[in-house]
């Protein structure tokens, strides 16, 4: 194996303590040899965890997780099975594990109605949902991104109301290192935290949508950390 | 795909029987079922790492929540062709968890790096039916054990604590290229110990 004066950067890279891993991945990009040593010291560090004293997760952690799971899959079926019916002959065409299966679930009315707006494109066209990620001061929500034909609508259940003198804002990102643009989406939720927001930009070219807490108004740039994001 | 879905609806013991790889095929489509079975087969070891690394029940469990949920969601994507998905959960609660170390102060974190921190942890907590808790486990623990005290500290500050290797230097007072050489040396004498534990279970 030839030497590279920054071989010695793999095992540090391995055990994510390298200062700078962007450059040295570029750098792994052209040498073969930290290529290797990368590998062959990965296979250790993968068995890092191993070594840790056993531990057990709680039953109320589990409890939590498929939760939040069964809430979220409970609302993406109820939009696929909506996807799967569309008003006319032709029927919507699924491909690839982002679109959604047929939905064996009963459909909310309340759902029903947010999403005819998102279903209107046409029957033809795929309808993609994806679920959000939300902060953890918004734990107890669920979102979902109902995508079709390049428009996008929110779903929004067990949202926090704004505070006083704020509304919600709708951003988009364009790429991963891009700034979050305005849109002029901005809302509020029912008592009950629900919310259905069309999302006034073509989804098309967006990498993610994030929605923060501005001053009634909305601003040109997010002066809260983002409640929830979702890659378009 | 409906016809995948369909031929595993028979009940959770189906499930069950379906390797990882396959579960995970289930989850990118939503199946909540199958991604329980995932849960239940990682959880333990998934938060044994968090707490390991966090040392603080309640951080640990955000830490693995987390991590489940980002799997759930499809932020994270399986690739099979990379690792097994044992090592692949265990890879985003690792991410996670230093993560959280970095949001938390350096005193935890250095308490974090220190060997014996599972010392801490009370006995109710710790289980024997942990599938970690085999002979290969026993023997990587014991190499990391023998390693040289200098050698073993800097790869546990920084896998376990989350420092970058200029903390470790800053911390250690050393130089930096001494810290590097001594995670290099760490891990190819752990790197040596290898052979015999490709079989390790997934």
């Amino acid at each position: 194996m030839n030497d590279c004066e920054h071989r010695l950067d793999a095992a540090a890279y391995v055990l994510g303590a390298i200062e700078d891993p962007e450059s040295y991945r570029e750098h792994l990009a052209t040498c073969a040899t930290c290529r290797a040593e990368v590998a062959e010291l990965a296979r250790v560090v993968d068995l890092l965890p191993a070594t840790v004293a056993p531990a057990a997760a709680s039953r109320e952690l589990r409890g939590r997780i498929m939760a939040s799971v069964h809430s979220e899959a409970e609302l993406l079926r109820a939009a696929g099975e909506r996807a799967d019916q569309p008003p006319a002959r032709a029927r919507g065409s699924f491909a690839g594990s982002l679109w959604l299966p047929a939905g064996a679930a009963a459909l909310a009315a309340g759902l029903a109605a947010a999403l005819v707006l998102a279903l209107s494109g046409g029957p033809s066209v795929p309808v993609r949902v994806r679920v959000a990620s939300l902060s953890p001061s918004e734990s107890g929500a669920h979102v979902v991104l109902v995508e079709r034909g390049g428009r996008g609508e929110l779903v929004v259940r067990g949202m926090r109301q704004a505070p006083a003198g704020d509304v919600f804002e709708v951003w988009i990102k364009r790429g991963a290192g891009a700034q979050p643009r305005p849109t002029d989406a901005l809302f509020g939720v029912t008592n009950a935290g629900d919310a259905s927001v069309s999302i006034p930009s073509d989804l098309r070219g967006v990498t993610e949508i994030l929605v923060t807490h501005e001053p009634v108004g909305g601003s040109r740039h997010p002066t809260s950390a983002p409640l929830l994001h979702v890659a378009a | 795909m409906s016809r995948l879905r369909s031929s595993v609806r028979a009940g959770a013991d189906e499930l069950r029987r379906l390797a990882d790889e396959e579960l995970m095929q289930l989850v990118a489509r939503n199946d909540a079922d199958a991604f329980e079975v995932i849960l239940e087969r990682h959880a333990d070891a998934a938060f044994a790492l968090a707490y390991r690394m966090c040392g603080r029940q309640a951080i640990a469990e955000d830490v693995t929540q987390e991590a489940f949920l980002a799997i759930w969601r499809g932020g994270a994507r399986y690739d099979r062709t990379r690792a097994s998905v044992r090592t692949w959960v265990l890879g985003i609660v690792h991410h996670r968890a230093v993560d959280a170390l970095r949001r938390h102060d350096v005193h935890a974190r250095r308490r974090a790096g220190d060997a014996g921190l599972e010392e801490s942890l009370e006995a109710s907590e710790r289980t024997d039916l942990q599938a970690l808790d085999n002979e290969a486990a026993r023997e990587l623990r014991d190499a990391l054990e023998e390693l040289p005290r200098e050698q073993r500290r800097v790869i546990e500050l920084a896998y376990f604590g989350g420092f970058t290797h200029v903390e470790i230097a800053s911390m250690l007072e050393e130089p930096i290229g001494t810290v590097k050489g001594r995670m290099r040396l760490g891990l190819h004498k752990l790197r040596d110990h290898l052979e015999g534990w490709e079989a390790l279970p997934a």
